[in-house]
């Protein structure tokens, strides 16, 4: 992408407006504006389907009606003739690919792919795809596509009564001491069952792509988590090498999770494109974004706590289902907070998942956290109530002062900094404890509060620095921004270490031909990337330095120093003895037209092979709990609820919260990313669910009026406090996870204070007004 | 194609006069991202849920989505790529976005910007609260909520002492 330079009616003070007066804007830790963001406010900024290329056509696809069954027949013949179709797709006449490697890096079976169905195992399915010469003509004909099904019966959802108990996940049983034993001995007891229902990421940019074949080499320009990971699956899809695979995602409007993967409907544009011999648009509407990949799967847990009579927790008693699809599994992993927030002698977690007829689940914003959190900060709050202290004395009377699960102690634990700020920030020492005993006139006031928690994912990067004859700096990744702020602070990055105005570092992102980046996702992309261009860059500017010092043509070469120091694109010596020029200045003296650096925190002796890897799958990911330490990122909300007592109607009215995020690379980005996590779990808590029409097995509320996501109306300012501290065991520039980290605990804490303002307790997300009348 | 599927029409997109040829069924959303290439103006639903396409037509905000483009023949319409002056002077909007960080992935962001633009002008910028329920017709999935408010009201100020300059 290119850094439009636009003029501003004020000066935005790109330096002097650091968060804490020492940090300029420039530097890491600094309050740089978003780099990419004139581009963002002038409509220039070119996301993936927005290419314009000579000769496009257009592919929608054909979905199934039943959710169970086969495709008995497909009758093309009044889409074939319809005007502008160049291609139907069917199974029939659709290209044989080949499976490709799952994410992990499993080897794949040897049995043929194919994106459309024959079998039908969720409704929505792709079953067939229309390619015209124009938009218009391809959903037209899409309409003209009768299918016949040979219909059997669906399992609907979790609920319905063949689902059964599902399959035991044995890798999510986690135990120690006699959990049982001690919940059975324990003198408080509270147990209850916790639900969520299926949610879906929603971005606001809808999926799709554009595939362009030129030979056996092939463009895709489609929205993306992850280049390198898209771009494996696609040459082994079509069985071409790696390298003629290139994706562009310059921008992604949105991803949660999402947009890590290729899909079926990629591999229907790019099989079409192949045998037509033209580029293809595939843009996924609205509707089918419900059904062309999953969201979270809807959850069950059971959290049973034993405590004494002062509420410390004896034991916890933990068991989860999720749904999973017919053919795929998602273990969205439900013991993960449950298992490390409070301290406990014996603990015991299993989980099962179900098979249901839907699309396989994926990852939504802290998969297993999310939900896992509302289960175990809802039962903590009942136990407050039980025992009869405050729902914040009682977290910290159960505070783990290591990794109860890992045993092994924290990186960086701000949690009791957390609680302390946002109670203060809150005034939380004003609750009055009993339920209902807070009110403005018809509205019911409520106070609570819930923990959260996300892991330090860790994975090896590279990145591409170069200092260019002008003096300007140059960054290159394949990884993405899709909104973190990834283009800012890899210039923040690049600017403090070479010594250059950030306005004079140009980041390039999201394109497969640059430096290689493994997934944007877990949370851990800035610290994986802020260390990968903190080491190219430092060895940009040692080579700078070094010509300058020994370049015979160097005005430097006299001085005879032993360092120089670079500031403000400016070379001086430390003791401002001798010369001073611009980096353009050396360069041009010594005859350098660039300075070049390739950063890899790969291990020195990894193979071409070990890099392939590690950047195609996440089979090389670093666990949190490596090493010495456990390493999370915490946080504590505290929210105010006002519920009409006659209609059951829930508004947030206040949300103050502390995060633990270590350092921040840019606390004006971290600070919308913490309070966009915080937003959608206010939606989550009171807004979102998928709708599944028992009769048909089919997701009704497929569009973004009836899937009700928050509104600007629906949210109050949010108040969002910094807690963290540098980590060193977290990553190379001391930042823990942001992204996720945010909406981790919103819904519980949202739950709990419905529960103190009506003295109802909603376990089944949405907490929606029939729940509460 | 026969020509007898087409229809000729003129619009006047930010100043500027487009004259093509489309089928009566395109939208002006697709008229403009796919027959005239300013892409700035969003799909984010095609239902008119979501208010990424949000334009202008005659000062008026509408959505592009359940806008047939010849409905538009003849009208002004305004999209993001005409707010900024000639010489890239942004609009108080557009500023007061990037200040504020009123966005992230970006893509409800011209949408956002437009309505603010006419939430101003339509006089339903007065409070806070004013402005979330005027604004709540663009979802941002990002959650920029809390900074497009005070985006809006910070240039709603900007707006109103420049009119008063002026006058």
């Amino acid at each position: 992408m290119t850094v439009h330079e636009l003029r501003t009616r004020h000066d935005d003070s790109k330096r002097g407006d650091a968060s804490d007066g020492a940090v300029v804007a420039d530097q890491v830790g600094g309050r740089l504006s978003r780099v990419d963001g004139p581009a963002k406010i002038t409509g220039a900024a070119k996301y993936a389907v927005e290419q314009q290329l000579e000769g496009l056509s257009h592919a929608v696809l054909v979905e199934s009606t039943i959710a169970a069954g086969k495709v008995r027949s497909i009758d093309t013949a009044a889409a074939e003739s319809a005007p502008g179709v160049v291609l139907v797709l069917t199974p029939d006449n659709a290209l044989r690919l080949n499976t490709a490697t799952d994410w992990l890096g499993t080897p794949p079976p040897d049995v043929p792919y194919c994106p459309l169905a024959r079998n039908i195992t969720f409704s929505g399915q792709h079953v067939a795809a229309v390619v015209a010469e124009s938009f218009e003509q391809a959903v037209a004909a899409a309409a003209l596509v009768r299918v016949a099904y040979d219909e059997t019966p669906a399992i609907v959802d979790l609920s319905d009564a063949k689902a059964g108990d599902g399959i035991p996940i044995d890798a999510m049983t986690n135990e120690w001491g006699d959990a049982q034993a001690a919940f059975a001995a324990a003198p408080v007891r509270i147990c209850a069952a916790y639900n969520t229902p299926r949610e879906y990421q929603a971005p606001m940019e809808p999926h799709g792509l554009i595939a362009h074949w030129q030979g056996d080499r092939l463009t895709v320009w489609e929205p993306s988590q992850w280049l390198d990971g898209m771009a494996r699956t696609y040459a082994e899809w079509f069985g071409v090498p790696f390298e003629n695979v290139r994706l562009v995602s310059p921008f992604i409007g949105g991803g949660f999770g999402s947009k890590a993967f290729a899909y079926g409907y990629g591999a229907v544009a790019a099989m079409a494109a192949k045998m037509l011999e033209r580029p293809v648009k595939l843009a996924v509407t609205r509707p089918q974004t419900f059904t062309a990949y999953g969201g979270r799967a809807a959850t069950r847990q059971t959290v049973a706590l034993g405590a004494d009579a002062e509420g410390k927790i004896q034991s916890i008693v933990h068991r989860g289902v999720n749904e999973t699809s017919v053919d795929g599994m998602w273990v969205e992993p439900l013991g993960s907070v449950t298992s490390i927030m409070y301290a406990t002698p014996n603990f015991s977690s299993r989980q099962n998942v179900v098979r249901v007829n839907t699309v396989a689940p994926g990852a939504l914003r802290a998969p297993g956290e999310n939900p896992s959190a509302f289960g175990i900060e809802s039962a903590i709050d009942e136990l407050a109530y039980e025992v009869g202290i405050d729902p914040l004395e009682i977290r910290l009377r159960n505070y783990a002062e290591q990794d109860p699960e890992a045993k092994k102690p924290w990186s960086t634990r701000q949690l009791r900094e957390a609680y302390a700020a946002g109670a203060e920030a809150f005034g939380w020492s004003r609750r009055s404890p009993e339920p209902r005993s807070m009110r403005d006139g018809n509205q019911l006031i409520g106070w609570g509060v819930a923990a959260g928690t996300y892991p330090v994912r860790r994975a090896y990067g590279e990145a591409m620095v170069r200092i260019l004859a002008d003096g300007s700096v140059e960054v290159e990744s394949s990884s993405i921004d899709m909104g973190q702020g990834t283009y800012t602070i890899l210039a923040q990055t690049a600017a403090e270490v070479v010594g250059v105005r950030a306005e004079n570092v140009v980041v390039k992102l999201g394109d497969s031909r640059y430096a290689r980046a493994g997934v944007t996702g877990g949370s851990r992309l800035a610290g994986v990337m802020t260390g990968a261009v903190h080491k190219a860059a430092t060895a940009a500017l040692d080579e700078l330095v070094g010509l300058a010092i020994s370049d015979p043509n160097s005005p430097f070469h006299a001085l005879q120093a032993n360092t120089l120091v670079v500031a403000e694109g400016r070379i001086k010596s430390p003791r401002g003895e001798g010369p001073e020029v611009s980096i353009a200045e050396l360069l041009a003296s010594v005859g350098r037209e660039q300075i070049e650096a390739m950063g890899d925190t790969m291990p020195a002796n990894s193979t071409a092979e070990d890099r392939y890897k590690n950047y195609t799958t996440i089979a090389t990911a670093l666990s949190h709990t490596e090493g010495d330490y456990s390493r999370h990122s915490w946080c504590a909300h505290f929210v105010e609820v006002r519920v009409d007592q006659d209609f059951g109607t829930v508004r947030v009215s206040r949300v103050v919260s502390a995060l633990d995020s270590g350092r921040l690379y840019n606390p004006k980005l971290a600070e919308s990313q913490w309070k966009g996590g915080i937003i959608m779990g206010i939606g989550q808590a009171l807004l979102e669910e998928g709708i599944v029409d028992r009769r048909h097995g089919r997701i009704v509320n497929n569009n973004l009026a009836d899937y009700l996501i928050a509104t600007n109306a629906d949210i109050p300012d949010i108040e969002v406090i910094s807690v963290g501290i540098p980590d060193p065991h977290s990553s190379a520039l001391g930042g823990k996870g942001v992204g996720e980290l945010g909406i981790v605990g919103v819904a519980p804490a949202i739950a709990n204070a419905v529960f103190h303002a009506t003295g109802k307790r909603v376990r089944d997300l949405p907490i929606t007004l029939e729940k509460l009348i | 194609m026969t020509s007898k599927t087409r229809i000729p029409i003129h619009l006047q997109i930010n100043g500027h006069r487009h004259e093509l040829e489309v089928e009566p069924r395109v939208t002006l959303l697709d008229a403009l991202r796919d027959h005239l290439g300013l892409t700035g103006t969003k799909k984010g639903c095609d239902q008119g849920q979501c208010g990424a396409c949000t334009v202008h037509v005659d000062g008026q905000r509408v959505l592009a989505c359940l806008t047939l483009a010849a409905q538009a023949e003849g009208r002004a319409v305004s999209t993001i790529e005409g707010l900024a002056e000639g010489d890239g002077t942004l609009h108080a909007v557009q500023a007061a976005f990037l200040e504020q960080d009123a966005f992230q992935c970006g893509y409800c962001t011209p949408g956002q910007i437009m309505s603010a633009v006419a939430c101003i002008s339509e006089g339903h910028a007065g409070s806070d609260d004013e402005i979330r329920e005027y604004m709540a017709g663009n979802l941002c999935r990002c959650g920029a909520y809390p900074h497009i408010v005070a985006a809006v009201r910070q240039a709603a100020l900007e707006v109103a002492s420049s009119m008063e300059t002026a006058s």
